[in-house]
């Protein structure tokens, strides 16, 4: 493999393979105010691989691969290598992490409590987290939710801020160009840029927090609203959105039920940024 | 070369003692695509490790026993599905293994459930399988009519529910294959566990880790095969007139050279304890063993172009050349491409 | 028809209002379950090996029950799902 490089982030630590330069020479510039992890022996190898490997050099293309794998994957081009490094992190953890519960969650912390932002792609999640995190809370990361096992509290894994689309001249206005890596044009899910977290929030990357309110976002609506989600149908969403609560057992079960017993769950319906940030804050001072 | 590694540390663990963050990254790279990763990790349990090597083999042995009930619930599952037949069920490969609480089960990474049963009543056990709640996995009607007039098994069943692999042989071999296995024999000698799942007898338990790993395969997943059967001659090896059972039981099944081949690499790689005979290497043995160790640490096989002539010969030994032609020409036409 | 539960823990329970959600030990599966199944297993658990009556005679001496006739028909259509879902066993042993 011609180019490497290690990140560690929050409890996990990667290896990220390329027979191209480019995808890691951008990795390593938006990453370059992480810990140096480069000694440390890594929890998962990340692989771009060339589709063929004639696609290495002609029209070239990546398969996403590593110690875990889909092998229905789409391909990408080498022009959305980055992203391509990122999915295949975000893969490796999905299947491959045990050490917490895992949820598709954004974090942010204020006064040492955290405030769970569950959705998948799409619902806002990401968006919400980063503007929370240029507004005075702690980002602690946009893709995963990492929850304790033993006692329940969340573990920050700030990564790369994925935005798509309108979010990215949103997120721009706030936290400024020098913040965000390259655009990525029209890829499978539109335009993306990444947003650098700020690096008080990077270096607080190993503080957990104990979570005291779970949202369900939901970005687009027409009309806005709140409404309380009992713990039962509380579990149900959480549990299909965590890729590892089966592989976790006993485990799992327990830190689920810990976490849907002891933490109020809200869905917020809103349509646009403003007002989804607006009723996170009401929501958040009214839990307190 | 981190397939060599693995290979020697599973054989020694005390080896792990010096190793760099680099060499265990590559090392744990090499492991988890060969599956043995769990072995490893077992094998290195109480070995002073760095702090995070210790949490990603605690890890791999956390998976490991995850496996492990998934198999034996799998197991539970097909042996109610099937009570009401008065049909022998034997378990096969790693969920075999575990049930029976045999040292090649410990860290086994398992996938599908294997179970064999007699050819005459593949009817009765295709139609229970399916009321219980599995179903086909692939319609393809190329597929589905090769499976059936050819191989050893069923198309491959899922279940609908637990989206778990069942897989019912009712020979070890394809049927194109020239060897003829007795599976009556390999049905009768079965040996019954206490929970009433049954498993092969410990020479056809090798015989068939050998043929599956050499008269049938590709050689993927070669490394494990052989670390399976490392484990099962570690158990039997002492038995009085083991070694004479085991040759005469491979003779029976037309895989005498084929058991021979198999102790030779394990003995050559795990260092397992064989007799005299099955100590060298010969030539074949060699391009054999480069095969196996072609892992990096990446985890990518770097010898294409052997894997091919490998996969090759697999479908050779499955199928007379004209049927191969036929078959592949009629599964690239449909972009299938093999996995190398 | 006899029905049994397993020895030792078979399950851990936790009740989320309504609805109560069963960690079924030996599958490693989750399921999520409402009266009155959690009563029905609880009694299986008391009573020892049983049939859908003696189940059901438990119930009805534990709890208020207003539909007497038609208990055991219930108790014999839920027992057979649990059985079909592993989550007891088939036989007195």
């Amino acid at each position: 493999m011609k180019h490497a490089l290690t990140l560690r982030v929050g409890p996990a630590v990667f290896r990220v393979g390329s027979p191209w330069a480019s995808p890691l020479d951008a990795l390593a510039r938006l990453y370059s105010g992480y810990p140096d992890a480069s000694d440390e022996p890594a929890d998962f190898t990340v692989r771009l691989r060339p589709l063929k490997p004639w696609r290495r050099h002609v029209r070239p293309s990546i398969f996403i691969t590593g110690d875990h794998s889909l092998a229905d994957a789409a391909p990408m081009a080498l022009a959305h290598g980055l992203l391509a490094a990122e999915m295949g992190m975000n893969l490796q953890m999905a299947l491959g992490w045990r050490r917490h519960l895992l949820l598709h969650a954004a974090t942010v912390e204020k006064d040492g409590r955290a405030l769970i932002l569950s959705g998948e792609s799409g619902s806002g999640k990401s968006t919400l987290a980063a503007l929370l995190g240029e507004r005075g809370w702690r980002l602690m990361g946009d893709e995963f939710a990492l929850v304790d096992l033993a006692g329940g509290g969340l573990w920050p894994f700030p990564r790369l801020v994925s935005l798509k689309n309108a979010a990215i001249e949103a997120v721009r206005g706030v936290a400024g160009e020098g913040r965000l890596g390259p655009l990525m044009a029209a890829t499978a899910k539109g335009d993306i840029r990444h947003l650098i977290p700020r690096p008080e929030h990077v270096a607080a990357m190993d503080r957990p927090a104990p979570p005291t309110l779970i949202l369900f976002p939901r970005f687009g609506a027409e009309d806005s609203a709140a409404r309380p989600v009992d713990p039962a149908e509380c579990f149900v969403r959480l549990t299909q959105a965590s890729t590892n609560y089966v592989a976790l057992g006993e485990a799992g079960f327990r830190a689920l039920t810990g976490l849907v017993s002891s933490v109020p769950a809200v869905a917020i319906d809103y349509a646009s940024g403003a007002e989804g940030i607006a009723m996170v804050e009401a929501l958040w001072d009214e839990a307190r | 070369m981190s397939a060599v590694l693995l290979v020697s540390l599973l054989r020694d663990p005390s080896g792990a003692e010096r190793l760099s963050g680099a060499e265990w990254t590559a090392l744990i790279a090499a492991a988890r695509a060969e599956r043995l990763i769990g072995a490893l990790a077992h094998r290195l349990a109480g070995m002073v490790v760095p702090p995070r090597v210790a949490l990603i083999l605690a890890d791999a042995r956390f998976d490991a026993e995850t496996e492990r009930r998934g198999a034996l619930w799998e197991a539970d599952r097909a042996s109610a599905a099937l009570a009401g037949l008065d049909v022998p069920v034997v378990l096969l490969k790693g969920t075999a293994y575990v049930a029976a609480g045999l040292s090649a089960g410990v860290g086994r990474s398992i996938g599908d459930l294997d179970i064999l049963v007699p050819r005459g009543s593949l009817d009765a056990v295709e139609a229970a399988i399916l009321a219980a709640g599995w179903e086909w996995v692939k319609p393809d009607p190329y597929d589905d009519a090769y499976y059936r007039r050819w191989m050893h098994e069923l198309p491959p069943l899922i279940h609908r529910e637990r989206d778990r692999m069942i897989d019912v042989h009712h020979s070890i071999l394809p049927l194109t294959a020239r060897r003829r296995p007795d599976v009556a024999a390999m049905l009768a000698d079965a040996v019954t566990l206490e929970d009433g799942l049954a498993v092969l007898c410990p020479e056809d338990m090798l015989c068939h880790a050998a043929a599956h790993m050499l008269a049938d395969g590709a050689l993927e997943g070669g490394l494990r095969n052989l670390w399976d059967m490392h484990c099962l001659l570690g158990d039997y090896g002492e038995q009085p007139d083991w070694w004479a059972a085991l040759e005469a039981r491979g003779q029976r099944h037309g895989l005498g050279d084929v058991v021979a081949r198999a102790a030779r690499l394990t003995h050559h790689l795990y260092g397992t304890a064989v007799p005299e005979r099955w100590r060298g290497l010969t030539l074949a043995d060699r391009l054999f063993i480069a095969r196996l160790l072609s892992r990096d640490g990446w985890g990518q096989e770097r010898r294409w172009l052997l894997g091919q002539a490998f996969y090759i010969r697999s479908h050779l030994l499955r199928m007379p050349p004209t049927m191969l032609a036929r078959h592949l020409w009629t599964k690239w036409r449909k972009g299938y491409r093999p996995v190398g | 028809m006899q029905y049994r539960v397993e020895p030792g823990i078979a399950w851990l329970a936790h009740e989320l209002g309504p609805m109560t959600l069963l960690y079924h030990r030996r599958s490693g599966i989750t399921h999520m379950v409402s009266e009155p199944v959690p009563q029905i297993l609880d009694a299986l658990n008391a009573t020892g090996p049983a049939d859908a009556g003696a189940v059901a005679r438990h119930l009805a001496a534990h709890f208020d029950l207003s539909a007497e006739g038609g208990i055991e028909a219930i108790v014999a259509a839920r027992l057979e799902e649990l059985a079909g879902l592993g989550l007891i066993r088939i036989g007195a042993a």
